[in-house]
């Protein structure tokens, strides 16, 4: 059984037209004219217990809306979302039990006190055993270093350390389906390599699953086997991060060391393949690896003039989501 | 169910439990509000002193119980004290609301905890001012046991009243989203209305039935007219009985507005 199920699932919010000077606004106040606007637009995924699942898309796409859907907080408009087979608006409380949400913006923890005040009052209220609590307690003092974190307030935290202390808040009570939304913002590679490390090692093994949004796409190379890619609403993409590649890293480069200067070069090439750079003694090829191969391209320029040296380069994540964003797949 | 019954509560006062420590976290303000709240008593005892002149006895109050009712008002002020606009309005803005929605909690339970907690902090730091009250300016403390016990169940259920009724206005800024007016309106209504500052019965008849009408006073006004005297013992059970209509008669109210508030939030996303 899946662990996530979603349906269908869509949100239109009513969003209050506001007509520009002081006239607009007091029309507004006897007669509130409102503008529909779809967040979430019929969307369908599972997810399986244990999965990673890394939730990208550009601003305002509708990943927040989605998991604030999924944690019950906000009511669909249409469509259905099951967590562990519950209704998670319906059955808020149940559901609550058994989740575990990070809002990278936000804090749920009690600014003025020292963590372990937040964390008691949490292992509390989720009744944590009191012998398990230590035990949690110990592992996150040693994977997120926060051993002498636990006696600090809050407000005199670091970004960094008050990430991690958000993460130990919201996995103390080792939820089954957790919601990390941009647990990574704003934060050193070194925060956010022992972030990662920290998921992954809490995932291992634990069956916890884990939906993950973010526009760090480390995060979603280091973490996740499984993307789902979201644009205005609707889910434009869902399956693993190799896919991705396959079905969208259409173009390969090759850089060729030539003897004689590359500027002055001008070689007969595979249909499909461009010239991206020619300066000096390095020339730099694109080619489109569903009509040649890069063996062709690299046999059919060194038959035509001194090749010292070359390398071949994959399309690295970042570019490949930057062409789907700006509607590769749309057409 | 009976398991349940045993389980929640201590949920809820581990809560409870984290208001004084909260409070800690700002001292500074303590010693404030104590020259404050001194200054605030020493006027309404010299006020209340100058109205009277030579005067025996207003709207059949003596001065001598005016006073005393005056100054038990001033030192069990935090009954008045429902701080659950800002509190709303904080969350709302700041997002919070949503990682209370995320508890596997009751929300207004959550609430009503927090309120206790903080009704229980201001209680204990009000012990300086009623030592002031008491050795500055005379209070004499009733002796009986039975009126404490009156009392003490007077004021839990009136403060009870009292916070379902805030909470029903509070739920109002989910709409508003403006908090600081209607807190400072609150605020004034609160410490007129509540009883604090006049004696119910000097009060116009008009007046007097708007402040019963409302539930500031089943706060204040109407326990502290049982530790005085004013309300005589053989009255209790029948202000008991209003009070518990009054909790009610709320209770029900604030879950019908909260439930149509929390569509705002969680249909409209805040």
């Amino acid at each position: 059984m899946s662990v996530i199920e979603v349906s269908q699932l869509t949100k239109v919010f009513r969003i209050p037209k506001k007509e520009p000077g002081l006239g607009g606004a007091v029309k507004g106040l006897f007669r509130p004219r409102f503008e529909a606007k779809t967040a979430v637009d019929h969307i369908d995924f599972k997810m399986d217990s244990g999965e990673i699942v890394g939730y990208i898309g550009v601003n305002g796409a509708g990943k927040s809306t989605t998991i604030k859907m999924l944690t019950g907080v906000l009511l669909p408009t249409s469509g259905s979302a099951r967590i562990l087979g519950r209704d998670p608006h319906r059955q808020r409380v149940a559901n609550a039990r058994e989740i575990g949400v990070v809002f990278g913006q936000r804090t749920q923890l009690w600014w003025d006190l020292a963590l372990i005040e937040s964390l008691n009052l949490i292992a509390r209220i989720y009744e944590v055993p009191p012998a398990r609590y230590r035990q949690m307690l110990e592992r996150f003092s040693e994977t997120l270093d926060l051993g002498d974190l636990l006696k600090v307030p809050v407000r005199n935290m670091s970004l960094g350390q008050k990430m991690r202390a958000e993460l130990a808040a919201a996995l103390i009570h080792e939820p089954k389906v957790v919601y990390l939304d941009e647990p990574t913002i704003g934060l050193d590679l070194i925060v956010k390599e022992r972030i990662r490390e920290f998921i992954r090692s809490q995932c291992a093994g634990t069956g916890m699953t884990v939906l993950l949004t973010t526009h760090d796409l480390g995060d979603i190379e280091e973490l996740c086997q499984r993307v789902l890619i979201i644009d205005a609403g609707r889910i434009l993409f869902d399956g693993p991060i190799s896919a991705i590649r396959d079905r969208f890293g259409k173009y390969r480069e090759i850089a060729f060391e030539t003897v004689a200067p590359a500027a002055g070069l001008s070689l007969k090439l595979p249909r499909g393949t461009e010239v991206v750079e020619a300066s000096e003694h390095r020339l730099r090829v694109r080619f489109d690896r569903t009509r040649a191969t890069a063996s062709q391209v690299a046999s059919q320029a060194m038959n035509q003039t001194e090749v010292l040296d070359f390398s071949l380069s994959e399309p690295d994540l970042a570019s490949i989501v930057k062409q789907i964003y700006n509607g590769a797949l749309v057409k | 169910m009976i398991r349940r019954l045993f389980r929640e509560p201590p949920k809820y006062l581990a809560i409870l439990g984290m208001v004084p420590k909260v409070f800690m976290a700002y001292q500074l303000w303590f010693w404030i509000g104590l020259v404050l709240s001194t200054i605030a008593m020493a006027i309404l005892y010299f006020f209340w002193r100058a109205v009277y002149g030579g005067t025996q006895a207003i709207a059949g109050l003596t001065l001598d119980t005016t006073l005393t009712y005056i100054l038990l008002a001033q030192v069990f002020r935090p009954l008045t004290d429902v701080d659950l606009i800002y509190e709303f309005g904080y969350n709302l803005r700041e997002g919070g609301i949503v990682h209370h929605l995320l508890r596997p909690l009751n929300f207004q339970g959550m609430f009503y905890a927090q309120s206790l907690g903080n009704l229980a902090t201001q209680m204990v730091l009000q012990i300086p001012m009623a030592l002031v009250a008491t050795f500055v300016f005379g209070l004499r403390w009733p002796a009986d046991p039975v009126v404490w016990g009156a009392f003490l169940v007077s004021a839990i259920m009136g403060y009870t009243a009292l916070f379902f009724f805030v909470y029903s206005v509070a739920c109002l800024t989910f709409y508003t989203t403006e908090v600081w007016g209607l807190g400072v309106l609150f605020f004034g209504m609160s410490l007129f209305l509540s009883g604090g500052l006049v004696p119910l019965a000097m009060m116009p008849g008009w007046l007097r039935t708007v402040v019963l009408s409302i539930p500031f006073a089943q706060a204040l006004a109407v326990p502290i007219n049982i530790l005085t005297g004013i309300t005589p013992l053989a009255q209790v059970p029948q202000v008991w009985l209003s009070q518990l209509v009054w909790v009610v008669g709320l209770w029900l109210a604030s879950n019908l507005v909260f439930r149509v508030a929390l569509r705002k939030v969680t249909v409209q996303g805040g």
